[in-house]
This record gives structure tokens, sequence and C-alpha cells, in this order.
């Protein structure tokens, strides 16, 4: 019954819409070639990481998507549309916090909203409903700096999801954390994510983490920045940490890790 | 950032006086006063000098009670260092963000900024007296013209030191450049103007005063000149007691401004806000559901 279900679902992926398409995807900076010719697309719903050493461009490919670089060859879309600038359908978490000082955690939360237009009397209640979903609801009136970093981090996630973009990309959004925070925001994000069906890009140099999250690994080889690999992760979402111990998972950790190996001696 | 985080520590460093210290600065500051009284009394101190601490209350009080003399003068001085501030300043903002914003103006005004700070401009007071004669119209262009630097400068280099992962921020949020300035350059440049606008009112008292030195027929500049030339040391040294109060009614002005526009960087302040914040929403929570509401409060705590 289980089993049945979870293929149904697998099926239901397969067939999903492309959300993110990218055809020979380049980018340099100066004679730097952060990003080599990329090829990949991800579909609606998938939760996708990319993992790789750091300068591999990891970064410049995610700023790519977001519109926040611009590429210097290829194709990229999003949504159908070309990618020109940052866009409403995606969402952006950077590694760090990037809270304003001046304002309570609830109006960070706001400022996406607050910055199109108005802000309702709903969006006040979404936020704090956000709030209570990233278990941030006793610290609403609250201003960052009173808050840990772990928390002010929840709080960019919240204000994440209140930009209601059906796309999320975050780079590396709590490798400044300790390992049991990261830990634990990692599930959470990974169940908020399922609950919200929405299509996630992840950015991280951890290769366990990078498995225990995604749909897809995206491997990535640095000098020049290339995509090496896209491994499927067999898994159903959300997950237990139990995973980590299970060996199908442990046998996987090592193939990705296998391709740098193979990529250095290359 | 951290910079003007340091200025506000190092001010209030000088300015908090520890309570347990208080009977140590009490008992100093009294010891000193009657070594010095004592000093005039034997006649160690000449009372051309120095006047005794109780002659100069006594003067004090002459000028201030029995002849009301001080305060027409005292209020000349406050309005010019006031208005010389308000201009100076306003014109140092206004100057400062049009060189964060425009960078050939920034570019080419650099050298004459340079100049004009190098420039001891105190001197320029007699020129300024010299265009603009008498009266208390010169006194406060010399206060402008001395205090508008630290909020000039201050202001740009705030505007400058935008987080650039901030920036990032709100450049994904497609925010428009006009909101990038109110919502973000500015708040962040803040801090650093009121570090700038605290130094300022110093210096505006400063060029009041001189200007009334040179010349002028009112102020506290001017009383002190005519006593100081009568050899009445006394009422020297009262009004400048009234200056020293001066000054400190206007740092005290500065803190309470800094208190409240600047809030995110005390954190009594934040906490306080934040207190309110929670209690006013729980009050309109209470409104809505009056049956819940009780409950709300209390699980939550
Ligand atoms: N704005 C830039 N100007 C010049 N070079 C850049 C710029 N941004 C990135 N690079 C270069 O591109 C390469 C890839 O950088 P990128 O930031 O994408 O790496 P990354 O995989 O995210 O690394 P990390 O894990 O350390 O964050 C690096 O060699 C870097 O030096
Ligand atoms: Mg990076």
């Amino acid at each position: 019954m289980q089993v049945s279900q979870d293929m149904t679902m697998a099926r239901a992926k397969a067939s999903a819409t492309t959300v993110v398409e990218a055809r020979g995807l380049d980018k340099s900076f100066g004679s730097v070639i952060a990003v080599d010719k990329a090829d990949f697309e991800i579909k609606r719903g998938e939760f996708i990481s990319i993992v790789g050493p750091s300068g591999c461009g990891k970064s410049t490919l995610l700023r790519m998507i977001a519109g926040l670089t611009p590429r210097s060859g290829g194709s990229l879309s999003v949504n159908g549309r070309e990618v020109t600038g940052p866009r409403g359908d995606v969402g952006v978490m950077f590694q760090k916090p990037t809270l304003l000082e001046w304002k309570t955690v609830i109006e960070n939360v706001l400022l996406p909203t607050a910055l199109k237009g108005r802000v309702s009397e709903a969006d006040r209640s979404k936020a704090q409903a956000l709030l209570n979903l990233v278990g941030l609801q006793d610290f609403a009136h609250a201003f960052p700096r009173h808050l840990s970093g772990g928390m002010q981090q929840r709080v960019a996630l919240a204000r994440l999801l209140k930009i209601g973009s059906d796309i999320l990309l975050l780079d590396e959004p709590f490798g400044a954390l300790d390992e049991f925070t990261r830990e634990h925001l990692n599930l959470e994000l990974s169940r908020i994510v399922s609950d919200a069906n929405v299509t996630s890009v992840f950015v991280t140099h951890n290769i366990s983490e990078a498995i225990f999250l995604a749909d897809k690994v995206f491997v990535m080889t640095p000098r020049p920045g290339r995509l090496a690999a896209v491994v499927d992760v067999p898994f159903p979402r959300p997950r237990e940490l139990s995973l980590l111990a299970n060996p199908d998972f442990v046998d996987l950790v090592a193939r990705v890790r296998d391709i740098f190996s193979k990529g250095e001696t290359a | 950032m951290s910079s003007s985080a340091n200025t506000n520590e190092t001010r209030s460093w000088l300015w908090r006086v520890n309570p347990t210290h208080a009977a140590g600065h009490a008992g100093l500051l009294v010891g000193l006063l009657v070594l010095w009284e004592t000093g005039s009394r034997t006649g160690l101190l000449d009372p051309l000098i120095l006047p005794a601490p109780t002659a100069i209350l006594a003067a004090l009080w002459q000028i201030a009670v029995v002849d009301r003399l001080l305060w027409g003068h005292f209020g000349i001085t406050l309005y010019e260092a006031m208005a010389g501030f308000v201009i100076g300043s306003a014109i140092g903002i206004a100057l400062a963000i049009g060189a964060a914003l425009w960078e050939p103006f920034r570019r080419y005004s650099a050298p004459y900024v340079v100049g004009l700070q190098v420039t001891p401009r105190i001197a320029l007071a007699p020129i300024v007296i010299a265009w603009l004669g008498f009266g208390t119209t010169p006194n406060v262009a010399i206060a402008a013209l001395l205090c508008f630097f630290p909020p000039f400068l201050n202001t740009m280099t705030g505007l400058l030191d935008v987080d650039r992962d901030l920036q990032e921020m709100f450049r994904s949020l497609r925010a428009s450049k006009r909101q990038v300035f109110t919502q973000l350059m500015l708040p962040t440049a803040l801090p650093y103007m009121m570090a700038g606008l605290k130094t300022a009112m110093t210096m505006a008292l400063i060029g009041a005063i001189v200007g009334e030195f040179i010349s002028a027929s009112e102020g506290l500049g001017v009383l002190m000149h005519r006593f100081t030339f009568q050899l009445n040391m006394a009422a020297t040294f009262a009004v400048l007691v009234a200056l020293t109060l001066m000054g400190l009614l206007l740092f005290a002005l500065m803190e309470w401004v800094d208190n409240r526009i600047v809030f995110w960087r005390h954190d009594e302040r934040m906490q306080e806000i934040s207190r309110k914040r929670a209690a006013r929403e729980a009050g309109r929570a209470a409104t809505e559901t009056p049956g819940t509401a009780r409950v709300a409060p209390a699980g939550r705590t």
C-alpha cells in the first residue's frame, strides 16, 4: 500500500512540468569559468541539492537562476520565461540572515509584502502563521539583535515563505550554524517545503545533507565549475533522521564522494 | 555599522555614572570645592584669577535671580546655537545625500570638502561678521559653518556603508531605487548621522560663543566679555557655569533624541518597544476573541 502510493507519487513527479530549464548555461568572471556549459531541468515540486567544494560555482548557478547575476552564455528559463533579472516567482535565501535590525521580527517577515504595496490584516495573520510554522510564535515583536543566529535564520525562512513564490533558492542557509541547529532546521525545512509543495534548490557543501534533503543532487566539480553528475535520491520525502543510518543512504553518500575523487584524478 | 556603535559606546561610557560610585563622585566633588574655597579664603588663590566657589555662586544668584540679567542673554545664545545647528546640519545632510547618490558630485566636491575641513573654519568668523553685520544673524551663520561638517561626513559614510548582502536581498525582492534609499540606506545611515549631530551640537555652541566674542550686543559671550572687562571674575565664572549648564542641556536633548530615533542601538529601548507591541497585539486579540484571549497570553509566558 505504502509502496504503491510512493510509486504513484513518483509517476506524478515524472510527468510534472519543468519549471527551470538550462541549456549550455555559462558564466565566466574574466578568465575564471564559474559555470561551464550546464544543462539541467528542474521539475515542479522537486527538491534539488547542489553540492560541491568551495569555489565550484554553486552560488553563481543559484544566483543566475535568481536573476541576480547575468549569464555569459546559453539559455535559462524559469516557468517558461527567459531569466533577465530578479523576478516575483523566485525567492532567495542567503547564507546570512539579512534581517533589518530596525524592524521587529514580524516586520521583517512582512518586508516583501511592504515593498510590493500595502500590508493588509490578512498579510499580518499570514506572517504570524509563518512564524508559528518556524517555531517563533513568541518572538513576533522581538528585534533581530535579541535572537540567536539560528532564530534569525528562521525569520529569514519565514520571510522567504512570505514572498509566496513557488521556487525557493537557498544558498547554504544554515551553513553558519552549529551542527545540532543545522540538522534541526534541515528537518523543518524539508517538512515545510513538502507541505507547501514548492520547488526548492538548496546549495551546500555537505554531501550527506545534500542527499538527505533532495530528490536529486546536482554534483559540481571545480576549475572550471562543471555540473558533473545528477544523482537521483530514491527515498520518499519528507524524511526521518533514521535515514542517515540506512545502508542504501550510506552507499549513495559514498557514490557521490566518488564523483569528486574521480574529478580530481581526471 | 560597528564604528558608529563604537562611538555610541564610548560616549555612554563617559556619560554613565555607575550608581554604586555615586557616593565617591559626590565626595570627590565636595572635597575639591572645599579645597578650592579654603584656597581662596586663605588668600592662596587670587580672586582676580580664580574666585571662590561661594563667590561664583553668589554672582550667579545675583545675575540670574536678583538682576534677572542672565536669561535674555542665555536665550540669545541658545537661539544662535540651535538655529546654527539646524541650518548647518540640514545643509550638511542634504549635501551628503546628494554626494552619496550622485557619484560625479562626490568626486568633484571632494577636494573642496577636504579644503574646508583642513581650514580652521573658526577663522572665517570675522569674515562672516564683515559680510552679515551685527546682531544674531552672523553668529547663527558662524555656528552653522562650524557644525555642518560632522553631519555631512557621517551621513555620507553611513549611506555608503550599506551592507552588500542586504542590498542583494532588496534587489532580489525587486525593490525600487526609492525603496532602497528610504528603507535601507537611510536607516543604515541614521546611527552615523546621530553621532555626527551630537558633535555638531557642541560645535554650534562654540560657534555662537566665538561669534559673540568677536562682535555682538547680546548673548552669554557678550556678557562674559563685559564682566571680564569690569574685572568681575566671579560673574564671569557664573556665566561660564550657565554655559556649562546649557551644554549639558543640549547634550541631554541629543541623547534623548538618539534614544528615540536610533532605538535599535539601545537594548532597553528595543525591549520596551517589543513589550509595547506585544501588549498591543494581545489587547487586539482580546477585543476580537474575548473567549480565548485570557488563556493565550498566560499560556505563552
Ligand atoms: N562577482 C565575482 N567576480 C569575480 N569572480 C567571481 C565572482 N563571483 C564568483 N566568482 C568566482 O567564481 C567561482 C565560483 O564562485 P561561487 O561563489 O559560485 O562558488 P561556490 O561554489 O558558491 O563556493 P562556496 O562554497 O565557497 O560558496 C570562484 O572561483 C569565484 O572566485
Ligand atoms: Mg557560495
